[in-house]
């Protein structure tokens, strides 16, 4: 496992009265993207502003590439890229101005600008738009620029807020192939999107925030499974074969198995540790039934955010004079452990 | 009131009676009322005011006059624009309001507003009479006069507001037409003896007599003419003049006009992002960072070429100062028939250095404005530099658009040694005249600070608002001075608490300004 380059622990963030950040802990592993999700106003993007050094921490540890994120915030800058969930664009600049203005700011010389820019521009495939004014292009085309922006200065960690939303279907597919290829160039990247189906492709890890507070955050592969001891597989059949199903209960550690309607499929739960899929299809191959399919169910991260969030808008938290919640309104489930080998 | 036309304006006006910020400014604006009534009341005792009653009424119309004007090119002119800044007009033009009904709801409401101030004023006002030397006659009349002038400048910013695409435009023009509906009469008048003279025109024959008449008429609708007539004493003239009744018709044309010329001026949503000079076109070379900018410094030429104007900005600020001057000696020409260097170089230095004030009054209320209107800020934010030091490399590119203005100041002073001369000699044999020029100075920092302050905190009008505090502030400190301090110590202490006070006040703007800055990128 590698080391982490995101660490945060026991992080809490108040605004006024309302806690928006509740003890959360998670870490991220260099070289991975690392999906960030909740539902709105849980908490995410406080969390990425104080990972990006926008906003104090205001109790915990955040660390970042093993640096203090306040003490030590202008080294932690240097080797991150924040996008925020707005574009935040120089609208009266041209492409080129605009890249190589930040290039400037992070101190390159001239030549190096010149190559940086046009690398990125390559990168995002936005070469031919170069002397373009930003406030002309298209809404997608703005979006590349913006992650261009967040390139010039080679960061090893890209903290991405939301960075598909209002992108067309192309646009989204483009973006996340970007990001792949960013990924093969060894960049750590930290995304916040409500896209699951796409983050669920993307990301090796993934952490699940609801109300402030982590509900899951480990390898991706993690959340497929509802628990390590239990699983669920799907048998299907060449065809109807009613001896099956006594056949696979008499095989110790099976706890269930369902008939699907008009179908010959099995759904067969067991435990782990007393039994394992060969044995089952052992069980099946003798009592003389055919094999057409047998393959693990496994959670998708939709099903797993419906089932660790809470639906509903969030109550406000009221906060005491400490920072801490005065009065839990809600309830918090316990959050998954992570396994071994994950992110986390 | 349930008339669809009335909709919008019902709205607003129920939002503003809530508003505490509204609440806030009544009672600013009755504590300025009772200041003014202390100070007469005590400099009556004094016997400095031979009629008290009018002296009251005359600071408190003219410092409505001041603040109305000041609501003219901020509040007012924004009244349409806001809405065309933020992608709104379009949605408001898909319910059912009509146009009527959104220049009633967005600008009539402000004038309602606007004219609830004014009223609220009266049962103090009344107090004058009590204090003599007014009757309630030049009351009604000098309220009158503001009421009406309130009216037309509330119609000519939403004119300005419904045809321009932007509130830096239209209070630029609105501010433009207030000032040439002040002095522009004088000018004509000027104009039109000049030709006479010149080309021997007897201005009694042909068309100029209706000329002359206009202008007479354009100088008598103005409030300064119509104030000027209420203030005399014995004053026995009507209480709507024709001041009252010129400003009025004018406003109610003005408002026919924006309504006349709504949908033309807002069919097509144009984007509001900022536009970028023309003369910067994407081939053009002099927008491309320099070779040898680097690191935080590249913050500053970044904001010297985009909001300052860059180098063809410092040339044309040149050229206004130029401008200026020589429309100064032309009025020399006219009055003396001849020009003096001590007159260039004086004229030079007085323009370069109120070209500077303002410019940097300017520039205060933008510079982080438009970081933060733009949300550009967290991106700022993030570069490897420090709050202080991003506030500080954008500050500098904003001076640097000073540039040329100073060169004015420094070339005026070459041109007039002697007076440069003169001045050092007053200094050193009364040194609170260089206290009073420290002073002046310190009252300038405070300025700019709260100006680029308040643009932090305010949605618009920061500039106005800042103006109209500062005014408040000066006439409160100029009371207690006058009778607290004046009394007890020398010419010299109270400049010195001056100096003091501005410093003291400063120094909290100054870290506010860092704090905000912070608190907003982090809330982009």
């Amino acid at each position: 496992m590698s080391e982490p380059i995101i660490e945060i622990q026991e992080l809490y963030h108040t605004y006024k009265r309302q806690q928006a950040v509740r003890g959360v802990s998670f870490t991220v592993a260099a070289g991975s993207i690392h999906g960030f999700v909740g539902p709105n106003g849980a908490g995410k993007t406080t969390t990425l502003k104080i990972l990006a050094t926008l906003l104090k921490p205001q109790r915990g540890i955040v660390r970042v590439f093993g640096l203090n994120i306040v003490s030590q915030y202008k080294e932690v800058r240097r080797k991150l890229g924040f996008m925020p969930d707005h574009f935040s664009l120089y609208r009266q600049m041209t492409v080129q101005e605009y890249l190589d203005f930040f290039a400037a700011a992070y101190g390159m010389n001239y030549e190096e600008r010149a190559r940086v820019v046009s690398n990125v521009l390559a990168l995002t495939d936005m070469e031919a738009r170069r002397t373009d004014m930003i406030k002309g292009l298209s809404r997608g085309m703005q979006q590349r620029i913006s992650l261009a922006r967040v390139l010039v200065h080679d960061p090893q960690l890209l903290l991405l807020d939301e960075p598909a939303s209002g992108l067309d279907p192309r646009a989204r597919i483009e973006l996340m192939e970007i990001l792949q290829e960013l990924r093969r160039m060894g960049k750590t990247i930290f995304i916040s999107s409500h896209i699951l189906s796409e983050l669920a492709l993307l990301c090796d890890s993934v952490t699940i925030l609801d109300r402030g507070t982590v509900r899951y955050s480990g390898a991706m592969s993690g959340l497929h499974r509802r628990d390590e001891e239990t699983a669920d597989y799907m048998l299907s059949l060449v065809e109807e074969h009613p001896e099956t199903e006594a056949a696979l209960r008499k095989v110790g550690g099976v706890i269930g198995v369902t008939k699907e309607p008009k179908a010959p499929q099995y759904r067969v739960s067991f435990q782990r540790k007393q039994t394992d899929p060969n044995t089952l299809l052992r069980a099946t191959l003798e009592c003389g039934a055919q094999i057409q399919g047998f393959q693990e169910i496994v959670r998708h991260l939709n099903q797993a955010f419906m089932d660790l969030t809470e639906p509903g808008v969030p109550p406000l938290i009221e906060v005491s004079g400490n920072g801490e919640a005065a009065s839990p309104a809600i309830s918090t489930p316990p959050p998954i452990p992570a396994p071994p080998g994950g992110a986390s | 009131m349930n008339l669809p036309a009335f909709a919008l304006f019902e709205r607003t006006l129920r939002v503003e009676t809530r508003s505490v910020v509204v609440c806030l400014g009544r009672v600013g604006l009755l504590l300025i009322i009772l200041m003014m009534l202390l100070m007469v009341q005590t400099a009556a005792r004094t016997g400095i005011f031979g009629a008290p009653g009018l002296q009251f009424l005359e600071y408190m119309v003219w410092v409505n006059v001041v603040f109305i004007t000041l609501a003219g090119f901020s509040y007012f002119a924004s009244a349409i624009t806001e809405e065309k800044e933020e992608m709104m007009l379009g949605l408001l033009r898909m319910t059912d309001l009509n146009s009527i009904a959104i220049l009633l709801g967005k600008s009539t409401s402000r004038l309602v507003g606007a004219l609830l101030l004014l009223l609220v004023q009266l049962p103090f006002i009344l107090l004058a009479v009590t204090l003599g030397g007014v009757g309630l006659h030049q009351i009604a009349a000098a309220y009158s006069t503001l009421l009406a002038y309130l009216f037309l400048l509330c119609n000519v910013a939403l004119l300005c507001s419904v045809v321009f695409r932007n509130t830096a435009t239209a209070a630029g023009v609105t501010l433009l037409l207030i000032f040439l509906f002040f002095f522009g009469n004088y000018w004509a008048a000027g104009i039109e003896s000049d030709i006479a003279s010149w080309y021997n025109v007897n201005l009694h024959r042909g068309v100029w007599p209706l000329i002359t008449k206009i202008i007479s008429l354009w100088r008598r609708s103005t409030p300064i003419e119509g104030l000027s007539g209420v203030f005399q004493t014995g004053f026995a003239g009507p209480i709507v003049g024709f001041q009252v009744v010129s400003n009025l018709v004018l406003g109610l044309i003005a408002f026919l006009l924006s309504w006349l010329v709504f949908d033309v001026c807002t069919r097509t949503e144009k984007d509001p992002a900022p536009t970028r000079l023309w003369i910067f076109t994407r081939k053009n070379r002099s927008s491309r960072m320099p070779r040898h900018v680097a690191g935080a410094r590249s913050i500053t030429w970044k904001d010297f070429a985009f909001i300052t104007g860059g180098k063809f900005g410092l040339l044309l600020k040149f050229i206004v100062v130029i401008l200026i001057v020589g429309v100064c000696n032309i009025f020399e020409y006219e009055s003396d028939s001849k020009l003096s260097w001590e007159f260039e170089g004086a004229t030079l230095v007085w323009v370069s250095l109120i070209s500077t004030a303002v410019w940097l009054a300017i520039e205060a209320s933008r510079v982080f404005k438009e970081e933060v209107r733009w949300k550009t800020l967290s991106s700022l934010m993030t570069l490897p530099i420090s709050v202080p030091e991003l506030a500080y490399r954008k500050t500098l590119g904003a001076l640097i658009g000073t540039l040329p203005l100073l060169a004015g100041f420094f070339i005026g002073l070459l041109i007039v040694p002697d007076k440069v001369g003169d001045f050092f000699a007053e200094i050193n044999r009364d040194p609170s005249e260089f206290g009073a020029l420290v002073v002046v100075f310190l009252n300038f920092l405070l300025f700019f600070h709260l100006t680029a302050f308040l643009s932090l905190v305010v949605k618009r009008g920061a500039l106005p608002l800042a103006i109209a505090i500062h005014v408040v502030g000066l006439i409160l400190f100029g009371m207690s001075s006058l009778f607290l301090f004046a009394a007890a110590t020398s010419g010299g202490g109270v400049l010195f608490l001056a100096g003091f006070i501005c410093v003291v006040l400063a120094i909290p703007l100054h870290f506010a300004i860092g704090y905000r800055l912070g608190h907003l990128g982090a809330e982009e």
